[in-house]
């Protein structure tokens, strides 16, 4: 990777320690965000904490609105955008779920809002560990879903995000996905950037005629009938598959300003060289699927770790010619979709829709893992690795799903 | 190379200054171009008044951030550590932080050759009447403090932050340098030098008291630790059985929940003298944790197990002297108060006065300058009263 001379000569402004939910608090002081409203549910909640003392300290300028519940919270950001205001919102687990009419009307409508979604287990039973179900929830509504690893890609996505998300080509909400308590409350170094790089990369926010205004006359979701809805579908389904094209151009301008930091928009694959079996996972599972992929190398297998950061749109294209190239590929879900065909993962089902045009396929298999926060240790990575060469000979379907760290 | 620091706190009192700890040990160690993370045990959370309670840090010199994220990161728990401080001392008596956890010795994640470091004001004999004995050899040290409540902003500042940056600078060079702690500091409040003498006092403190534990010194551990169900032992439906209902008069006779009796939260437990006691009932209806047990003469008994030491008796009580909270370094076991007085009043009338002159204490949070032992009044054994409760 060559490094690109950066446009601009102090990109960053200083290195902090951050945890992931600071760093998305920062980042949306840097993305001047207008409108935020708040309603607490763990462990999304520090983020409210950390803008409520950044607006106290006089470092943003913006509308805090504490709600009575998840669903005024994103109503509220909702109506917020469409008056031309950049709006940031966030939550967790059920809390998500409670606001789930706003976030689907939120995406119909087109409004480009930014919310964090530190991913966390939906209750029964009360816990507070990470799941991926509540941020897939709105996987089939509209909307943009992204998973990060680290405080400083957070930080980096809240920009990208509304970058993306603001585009007039794609004008869809963004839902920042962070692993709970692994991601959210554990504390980096983070280089924070400046004010003149994030101006740089990111423009103001423009609804252009979409902007509801007294000068600008517009009424906007009002009732309609069998007439109208089809087709209002069908603009939304042409938004998501444009959003593709936005985010590999964000991904090129946010490079050109920061330096080389992303190599590939979608996905970041690890040792997949000359690897015959990969693993591909969401969130902070990649850290020990690396080291786990880094030691069986040492040992002469042909291994490779693709960590995927963008679930909607799904890179459809560029993970099937990726993939194609290997002979076995395990997906790791940190979610369930019970009943669902052969009883596997969500992203299981996604990752072989993609591979299905292909003639010939590599063997697949899916490990069901980390629920609940539970630890997924290296050596639950290298048994993974384990499973998925074991399916380049042995493909029955009984052994189709691995329950990998559940007591039995 | 990887470094642990874990960092043992009480819930809530002490949940800024943990954090606090485990913040600055990343950044000093970044600033001599070392690489580290911190975190803390989220499932401590909600943390409740004085549960036991973890901080982690992680340092390397030669991993990258992915690397030591992926071997210490999106874990629940660590598996060993360099350094476990512990900023309670009546902590090493053991460590119950949820249900079904059971009460752990606090020195569990000190590996061969590691330290475990008290903030304390006892010799480190008298701590090793409580810590676990383990198969190998290992260090104590200590560097003299109270439980410090300074991390939070209403209770006064008795350095321990800077005091456990610079005692873990003096156990473990690789993890943060002392000189480095000084200028950090230094740096952070140009106008407060005492910080980071402080900091250097404590390190030179803990590197004369640092002493080696040998394989087999310390206590025979006699909690057991509760083996969690599988998955198909569970009831369907998220439902669980509750402690079946049982009741009799006398020492335990309540029943009880045996997988969470959180006793390790207390630092301070009730002493009673039973001669005094009016049988007005008050410590048994206060209780906010059912402790009191109704004994046949109408007196009450403590399950020390399940107490949390939160006072609310010893307020509650109206009779002067009669139950007053002590030091928890004080005892060495749990049995039954009730059942030591009807033995032998006189005896455990003395024995009590006993506890109660050496370990009665008015809270640092009070004074902001560490604990301070008082005397209460001396009532001799038998009806006479005391005179009016202040």
């Amino acid at each position: 990777m060559i490094a690109e001379e950066p446009k601009i000569k102090n990109v960053y402004e200083r290195e902090d320690l951050l945890t992931g939910c600071q760093a998305v608090s920062q980042a949306v002081r840097l993305a001047d965000v207008d409108v935020i409203a708040a309603y607490p549910i763990r462990p999304y909640t520090e983020v409210m904490d950390a803008l409520s003392k950044i607006i106290a300290d006089g470092e943003l300028d913006a509308e805090y609105i504490i709600a009575d519940s998840e669903h005024s919270q994103f109503e509220i950001v909702k109506h917020a955008s469409s008056v031309n205001a950049r709006a940031f919102a966030g939550s967790s687990g059920t809390g998500w779920c409670y606001g789930f009419e706003a976030l689907v009307v939120t995406a119909t409508d087109r409004l480009p809002v930014l919310f964090l979604v530190g991913n966390r287990a939906l209750d029964d039973p009360g816990a507070f560990g990470v799941e991926h179900n509540d941020a897939m929830a709105v996987r089939d509504m509209g909307w943009l879903l992204a998973w990060v690893t680290t405080p400083q890609e957070a930080l980096e996505h809240v920009l990208i995000g509304y970058r993306v998300a603001e585009d007039k080509r794609v004008r869809m909400p963004m839902a920042l996905a962070m692993d709970g308590a692994f991601l959210t409350h554990s504390q980096h170094m983070v280089k924070i950037p400046t004010r003149e790089a994030v101006r740089q990369f990111l423009p103001p926010y423009d609804l252009g005629d979409g902007r509801l205004h007294p000068d600008n006359p517009i009424s906007i979701a009002p009732q309609v009938n069998e007439d109208w809805v089809m087709e209002l579908r069908r603009q939304n389904w042409d938004a998501a598959r444009r959003a593709r094209g936005v985010i590999k151009e964000a991904y090129g301008e946010f490079n050109a300003v920061f330096g080389e930091r992303y190599s590939t928009p979608f996905f970041t694959e690890f040792m997949t060289d000359d690897a015959d079996t990969v693993l591909i996972g969401l969130g902070t599972v990649c850290a020990p699927g690396r080291t786990a992929c880094r030691r069986l190398r040492e040992k002469g297998e042909k291994v490779g770790f693709v960590s995927l950061r963008w679930f909607r749109p799904f890179p459809t294209i560029e993970l099937r010619e990726s993939l194609k190239r290997f002979k076995a590929v395990g997906v790791i879900d940190r979610d369930f979709a019970h009943g669902s065909p052969d009883d596997s993962g969500i992203l299981m089902h996604e990752v072989r829709s993609a591979l299905y045009p292909l003639k010939n396929r590599p063997a697949i298999t899916n490990i069901i893992t980390g629920l609940g926060g539970r630890d997924v240790s290296i050596d639950d990575c290298i048994r993974m690795y384990e499973i998925a060469q074991k399916s380049k000979t042995d493909d029955k379907l009984d052994n189709f799903v691995t329950w990998i760290g559940v007591r039995e | 190379m990887i470094k642990r620091v874990e960092i043992n706190y009480r819930g809530i009192f002490q949940k800024n200054l943990g954090k606090k700890i485990g913040s600055d040990i990343v950044i000093i160690a970044s600033g001599m171009g070392r690489i580290g993370f911190s975190n803390g045990r989220y499932s401590d959370s909600p943390e409740r008044n004085g549960i036991p309670c973890k901080y982690f840090a992680f340092v390397s010199h030669d991993l990258s951030e992915e690397e030591l994220e992926a071997e210490c990161g999106a874990k629940l728990d660590i598996d060993q550590c360099d350094i476990s401080v512990v900023l309670d001392d009546t902590m090493i008596k053991g460590v119950e932080p949820w249900g079904w956890h059971g009460v752990r010795p606090i020195n569990e994640k000190v590996q061969p050759g590691g330290t475990l470091l008290v903030v304390t004001k006892k010799s480190q004999d008298e701590l090793l009447q409580f810590i676990a004995k383990k198969p190998y050899s290992w260090k104590l040290a200590t560097y003299s403090g109270d439980l410090s409540f300074g991390g939070l902003w209403v209770f006064r500042d008795d350095l321990t932050h800077e005091k456990t940056l610079g005692a873990v600078a003096g156990i473990d060079p690789d993890i943060i340098g002392i000189e480095a702690v000084e200028k950090y500091l230094n740096h952070k409040n140009p106008k407060e030098p005492a910080r980071a003498e402080a900091a250097r006092q404590a390190c030179d403190e803990v590197r004369k008291s640092v002493r080696t534990v040998k394989p087999g010194e310390g206590v025979e551990w006699k909690h057991e630790i509760p083996v969690l169900p599988k998955w198909f032992q569970f009831m369907e439906g998220a439902a669980v059985p509750a402690v079946k209902r049982h009741f009799e008069l006398g020492p335990k006779g309540q029943s009880r929940n045996e997988t969470f009796k959180r006793g390790t939260t207390k630092n301070q437990r009730p002493v009673v003298r039973f001669d005094l006691c009016t049988k007005c009932t008050l410590c048994w209806l206060e209780c906010p944790d059912q402790c009191f047990d109704q004994t046949s003469d109408g007196l009450y008994d403590i399950a020390f197990e399940y107490c949390t030491g939160c006072n609310k008796c010893a307020q509650a009580c109206p009779v002067n002297e009669c139950i007053v909270m002590v030091d928890e370094l004080q005892f060495t076991d749990d049995s039954s108060p009730w059942e030591a007085y009807k033995a032998n009043p006189q005896k455990y009338t003395e024995w009590a006065e006993e506890k109660k002159r050496k370990g009665r204490y008015i809270h640092p949070m009070v004074t902001g300058t560490g604990l301070e032992f008082v005397e209460g009044e001396l009532v001799p054994f038998g009806g006479k009263r005391a005179g009016q409760k202040t």
